[in-house]
């Protein structure tokens, strides 16, 4: 039996474009076998007990299995012109989708995980940053978050330390904001849009809005692409696959405030679905 | 589960700054080898997110997870922190230790307060370790020649001639592996093969 409050959520189950251009996909949400399709110019989602709610945005197609607890978070940068609009595809994870979510919230892993990339040694340190559960719009939010990073975009050249926002907009989606190369006066914007098809699989839908003219859409895909799969070897190796949210079984520092956040934020809300609860 | 010495691995195949995943006990184990030859048997579970530290890396005589880079020494302690290099990390920060030796060419593990010495094997050469997936039982009765438990026993037929050989069994819920050596004067290509057509065998046996 899953809990209300994670059937009135809103999930990922599609890349848009795909599914306009007649791709049926049969696929899973929360255990339960799903068809999202095209009939008449709309997107429908059905599932074994009918039609679900059905949203398009930012790229992907958005169902809601039960009654939706409200209307899909916004992100107000997809339609400011001058950005590019890039669905990345999607990347199938042996893990829980809440540990895939708290992944994208890591900036400690960079030097290890993105070596050279998005952090090298000797630059490691995480420097305090500060994190809020913003009341208004029901969100985490990390700001002031600052990393030294060898090769922050695909648009890159050379080493920066890089600015960083980070939002957990729902349960299963993630937004951060990071210094454009291109641009002093605007964030890049970098989605992670994780689709639930059980407690411990999940797919991952990376999204982007950025400010670059230049680099070809197939190497940005690539790049973002090579990122996630570096992600999911530790993803598919973390143990336990769920996500523990009482305290005693991980032991986190001050560089996992955002992390620490999360999981009280989807334990208050009562988000379990993919979570352990009881320290084994 | 009563503490008992229990073969996880060859000492030909961890060289000097290697991890390696391993089991024993009824543990996942990270088996590594520090840069001078020390041998250490962990719990494969990094306490700061759950990471296997068997992906993790060696330097000197520590292993580093892979996840963040917190790195381990000696008996398991945390030493240090990446992201907070201005830190002492709290001594309560341990990866579980096991007890961790090698004798005659094979790595043994046990709880940290095991007693005594694991099964000896004398007049043996390593030759190699293979996975299966069928039981021990189907591998005495592939080959009645053998007898034993922990550690099977016998005397085989390899490339015409009678060759010891001694089959040291690793039990995990991932399957059956066999750790194998053989007699110092063995052809260890022809036995490496007879090891292959005993595994085709039993596996036989199993499917049967």
């Amino acid at each position: 039996m899953i809990a209300a409050e994670v059937l009135n959520e809103w999930y990922p189950v599609a890349m848009a474009a795909q599914i306009r251009a007649g791709q049926r996909r049969v696929t899973q949400l929360l255990g339960q076998t799903i068809t999202v399709d095209c009939q008449e110019g709309a997107i429908v989602v059905i599932g074994q007990g009918g039609a679900l709610h059905v949203t398009e945005a930012y790229g992907h197609v958005w169902a809601c299995p039960g009654t939706p607890a409200h209307d899909l978070f916004p992100i107000p940068e997809a339609s400011e012109p001058g950005r590019r609009l890039v669905d990345v595809g999607v990347v199938r994870v042996k893990c829980s989708p809440l540990r895939a979510v708290e992944n994208f919230l890591d900036i400690a892993h960079f030097p290890f995980v993105h070596t050279d990339v998005l952090g090298a040694e000797p630059h490691t340190e995480v420097n305090r940053y500060e994190v809020q559960i913003r009341e208004d719009s029901d969100e985490v939010w990390a700001t002031k978050v600052t990393f030294y990073q060898p090769q922050a975009a695909k648009s890159s050249e050379g080493g920066i330390v890089t600015q960083y926002m980070y939002r957990v907009a729902a349960p299963t989606a993630a937004v951060l904001y990071k210094t454009c190369p291109n641009r002093t006066d605007a964030w890049d914007v970098i989605g992670i849009f994780v689709q639930p098809l059980s407690e411990e699989l999940c797919d991952v839908w990376p999204w982007m809005a950025l400010y670059d003219d230049v680099s070809p859409q197939a190497e940005l895909i690539a790049f973002q692409q090579m990122i996630f799969l570096q992600d999911r070897s530790i993803l598919e190796n973390q143990i336990p696959r769920l996500l523990p949210l009482d305290p005693g079984m991980e032991i986190p520092t001050q560089a996992d405030l955002t992390s620490i956040a999360y999981r009280r934020w989807l334990k208050k809300r009562g988000l379990t679905y993919g979570a352990q609860m009881v320290a084994a | 589960m009563t503490p008992r010495w229990t073969a996880t691995g060859l000492s030909q195949d961890l060289p000097k700054a290697v991890a390696v995943a391993g089991y024993g006990h009824g543990h996942d184990l990270a088996v590594w080898r520090s840069a001078t030859g020390r041998l250490q048997a962990w719990n494969d579970r990094c306490p700061h997110r759950g990471m296997r530290l068997s992906h993790g890396f060696v330097r000197g005589e520590t292993l580093a997870c892979i996840y963040h880079g917190w790195v381990y020494g000696t008996e398991g302690g945390c030493k240090h922190i990446p992201a907070h290099p201005a830190l002492t990390p709290p001594t309560t920060i341990t990866v579980t230790a096991f007890a961790c030796v090698e004798q005659d060419g094979v790595i043994w593990v046990a709880p940290a307060d095991m007693a005594g010495s694991p099964p000896a094997i004398s007049g043996m050469q390593p030759l190699r370790s293979i996975s299966l997936t069928c039981g021990v039982a189907d591998v005495l009765a592939a080959e009645p020649t053998l007898s034993g438990q922990d550690v099977l026993r016998g005397l085989v037929q390899i490339g015409g001639q009678t060759c010891g050989v001694c089959l040291v069994v690793q039990d995990s819920p991932a399957g059956l592996t066999l750790h194998v050596l053989c007699g110092l004067g063995a052809d260890k290509v022809a036995a490496s093969r007879w090891v292959e057509d005993l595994r085709r065998r039993a596996e036989a046996k199993g499917a049967a």
